[in-house]
């Protein structure tokens, strides 16, 4: 029950610090994103909570912070993850497209009007949002994956220590061409032309220094009917964290820190983990709902554990130690099994949904981007996914692609830039 | 056509529906230095430029009606010299449209330019405040016809001289297949097709006798299968799937007839002013559309041969603006890098003995090094064509 609430009054706390932003962000853009930070369950953030159901999602977010925006942010309805490999040669060509992409992302996640070209040049923007750009709640998320430290730009003894490329886990069917990369772009918004613009707009800048290599686009299901939203599987997904119901979570379990084997610059970025999680919808439709329901350890219509009669209550496995009611192989139970040793293992999981297309058999090439935010990559996301190793569900899901990542600390202030502390 | 496609879709009504609303938002998120409302400015036979009024440097939205009527073009331009500002176009006579420019301290006036009337200048208005604003608008003179025909001239020249040399490796090439040396026909064929796509054919600009010339097939037909393509596109597919020579040599013969058909007919065309601006980008536009896509391989591989070719097409077509730019376009310096460096890549994929390599076998990095080239040349370039726009003079 403590644990409920604590996990609600951080949660709202993100929220409210949200909404209450835009108005602290007139004189005191550090200030909002500290309180961001702070998110803790007081009686101010309650009373923010009470704004934000009536008013809704944030129409913007602050840019400048200790860390970057679109990590405890509350998940915006739409997002693309788009990866783009470096064409850039050498640090200085690498400065500046850090640059640009500070530059457009700080006008785009402000909104405001584009640059007016008069007869000099095609507009400077695309138009699609219309003549003045709406903010539109977008974050921008700038992340480093491994690649970028090696031999080209001399970073190599600069490279967050857990970072390297992602692994083939047993049950994955990877296609590198959709995996890794050396920057990834997370541009979530509440709408998807807002996400969709932002996109072209800071490809556009940054052409001859940057490409495309994959990228996948999500959203975000409103609840059906209440509670967390489902996944395209029927279930309720991101129930479960509560050991990020402490205010010191995010530091604990986001925020990388420096000292120690890592270097100084990665001070309040995080390991961004990515992954593409085809769902197997037709084979998993023809599933009975109690094989589901055993898979998953909850119930799919409430999202309570089977132990449990509401989506948050507690699976009490220390009343079911033989796995009768969840079995020792569900997934909730493998992913965290409630001990104290995996409470540190737990990580920020900001998951979109996608719907793309069709297979060559004509099946829906539908699923999962799953995303996370992890203090430390190994103790966090890939301890966790190694006990989920041909778990009964594996057989529904196939990941094919995403990568490991490094989101960059946060852009501080008017004159700092993304990954300044690394490259300045 | 390409061109009025494009300015067409924008206009029409979107922007007047918008306009309260845009407003609406405005109030909300301009900084409080800058002018959070529109002026109404008239443009008209009796008054031009009236209604704007003792602005401050920063921010200027015009809600322009054209109060003559007939159509009216307006310029915002500087009081003392022949830089514009912004240009409404096309502004129907009762309508009014928004533009925007963010302007330094200075004097500044409105010019009316009725469809078929003289330029009516406005008052002289002048901005008060900071003479350097952020984000300021670029003003430049606009291009006009008579600025444009010399550079088009230069160009159809230059294209006239290469004629008889394409006629040359085009009768080479025939040559080849008659007396049955298709090894050596392969290399010719090579030669006339670079040659051709240095002429900046791109988006029909040689219109029928590009088709006859350089044809490609329907979609979902190849330059085998299908019937239509007759020039160098369906000579390659023959010619590097085994075809025997006589299967071939119809094809050649008909090339040399069309070569010949367009050097006879191209001194009595005249290269629209309005095009020489758009061939400048658009060459490697349609390089990047056709050749860096490989729909245009029938069987050569040599799409990286056909794009070196394009980039030396596109230094040919901007080579006789560059009196027009050079004052107009700070980042011209910066286009002739770009497309050097661009060459430069694209021929180190070009092996000592000549041959080029195939798109398919470059790496992702390779490949992405290529695009990032061409896309950041085509990025450069695309501000030229609207430059090179025709406009009418200045004041």
């Amino acid at each position: 029950m403590t644990a409920e609430l604590a996990r609600r009054g951080f949660l709202h706390g993100l929220v409210g610090a949200g909404i209450a932003a835009p108005i602290a962000a007139v004189g005191a853009h550090a200030a909002a994103a500290t309180s961001v930070r702070a998110g803790a369950p007081t009686p101010a953030s309650d009373a923010a909570t009470t704004e934000t159901a009536a008013a809704g999602p944030a129409a913007s977010y602050p840019f400048h912070g200790t860390h970057q925006a679109g990590i405890l942010t509350p998940a915006q309805r739409n997002a693309t993850f788009a990866a783009f490999d470096l064409t850039a040669s050498g640090r200085v060509e690498l400065a500046d497209l850090m640059k640009a992409i500070t530059d457009r992302a700080r006008f785009l996640t402000a909104g405001g009007a584009p640059q007016t070209v008069g007869i000099t040049a095609p507009p400077a923007d695309s138009g699609v949002l219309g003549p003045q750009v709406p903010a539109d709640g977008l974050a921008v998320t700038v992340s480093f994956g491994a690649s970028v430290f090696d031999d080209r730009f001399g970073l190599t003894d600069l490279k967050p220590h857990r970072l390297r490329t992602m692994e083939d886990f047993p049950n994955d069917d990877l296609d590198r061409a959709t995996c890794d990369g050396d920057v990834l772009l997370q541009l979530c918004a509440h709408n998807p032309d807002t996400v969709t613009h932002a996109l072209r707009d800071i490809a556009r800048a940054t052409r001859g220094a940057m490409q495309l290599r994959w990228r996948k686009d999500g959203f975000v299901s409103p609840p059906r009917p209440s509670g967390t939203p489902r996944n395209l599987m029927g279930f309720k997904d991101g129930t479960s964290a509560p050991a990020l119901a402490a205010a010191s979570a995010p530091d604990e379990l986001v925020w990388t820190h420096a000292g120690g084997i890592e270097p100084s610059w990665v001070e309040g970025g995080s390991y961004h983990v990515v992954r593409i999680i085809r769902m197997l919808v037709e084979f998993w439709d023809r599933v009975s709902l109690h094989e589901q329901e055993n898979m998953i350890g909850r119930r799919r219509d409430s999202g309570a554990p089977l132990t449990g009669t509401h989506e948050h209550d507690d699976p009490r496995y220390e009343t079911d130690p033989t796995g009768d009611v969840i079995q020792l192989d569900a997934h909730i139970r493998l992913a965290n099994n409630r001990s104290p040793e995996q409470a540190k293992q737990q990580m920020l999981r900001r998951g979109y949904n996608y719907d793309s297309g069709i297979d060559v058999n004509g099946n829906l090439d539908t699923g999962l981007i799953f995303a996370c935010f992890n203090q430390d990559l190994e103790r966090q996301f890939v301890t966790v996914q190694k006990r989920l190793i041909d778990e009964p569900l594996a057989d529904y899901i196939s990941p094919t692609g995403g990568g490991y990542f490094f989101a960059l600390p946060g852009v501080r202030h008017r004159a700092d830039w993304y990954a300044s502390g690394l490259l300045a | 056509m390409r061109q009025g496609a494009k300015y067409g879709a924008l206009g029409g009504a979107v922007v007047v529906i918008a306009a309260g609303v845009v407003l609406t938002v405005m109030m909300r998120s301009q900084p409080a230095d800058e002018h959070p409302d529109a002026y109404a400015v008239d443009a008209g036979i009796s008054g031009c430029g009236t209604g704007w009024v003792h602005p401050t440097a920063g921010v200027q939205i015009f809600d322009v009606r054209n109060t003559s009527i007939a159509g009216m073009e307006v310029y915002l331009q500087s009081a003392t010299a022949k830089d514009v500002y912004l240009d409404l176009e096309s502004l129907g006579a009762g309508s009014t449209t928004r533009g925007q420019a963010t302007l330094g301290a200075g004097r500044y006036q409105f010019v009316c330019l009725p469809a078929d009337a003289d330029p009516i200048a406005g008052p002289v208005v002048t901005v008060s405040g900071a003479k350097h604003v952020a984000n300021a608008t670029a003003g430049i003179p606009p291009v006009t016809q008579n600025d444009l025909i010399p550079a088009s001239k230069q160009y159809g020249a230059w294209i006239e001289s290469r004629l008889p040399v394409l006629q040359g490796e085009t009768d080479a090439l025939a040559g080849d297949v008659t007396s049955g040396d298709l090894g050596k026909a392969k290399a010719d064929w090579l030669t006339a097709h670079l040659e051709y796509e240095t002429l900046g054919a791109a988006y029909g600009a040689f219109g029928d006798a590009d088709t006859a010339i350089n044809g490609m097939p329907a979609p979902g037909r190849n330059a085998l299968d299908d019937p239509d393509p007759t020039g160098f596109h369906k000579i390659e597919a023959l010619l590097f799937s085994g075809a025997p020579a006589s299967a071939i040599a119809p094809y050649t013969s008909r090339l040399t007839n069309d070569v010949a058909a367009l050097r006879a007919d191209f001194p009595n065309t005249r290269i629209d002013p309005l095009d020489i601006g758009l061939r400048a980008h658009e060459i490697l536009e349609n390089a990047l559309q056709f050749e860096l896509t490989g729909e245009t391989d029938a069987g050569s591989h040599t799409n990286l041969a056909t794009l070196d070719a394009n980039l030396t097409g596109t230094t040919h077509a901007l080579e006789p603006l560059r009196g027009i730019l050079k004052t107009r376009y700070p980042d011209l310096t910066k286009t002739d890098a770009a497309i050097a460096a661009t060459q430069r890549l694209v021929e180190s994929f070009r092996g000592a003995d000549g041959s080029w390599q195939a798109l398919a076998n470059l790496t992702t990095a390779q490949r992405e090094q290529l695009d990032a080239h061409v896309d950041e040349t085509l990025e450069l370039l695309a501000p030229i064509a609207a430059i090179c726009d025709v406009r009418r003079p200045a004041t």
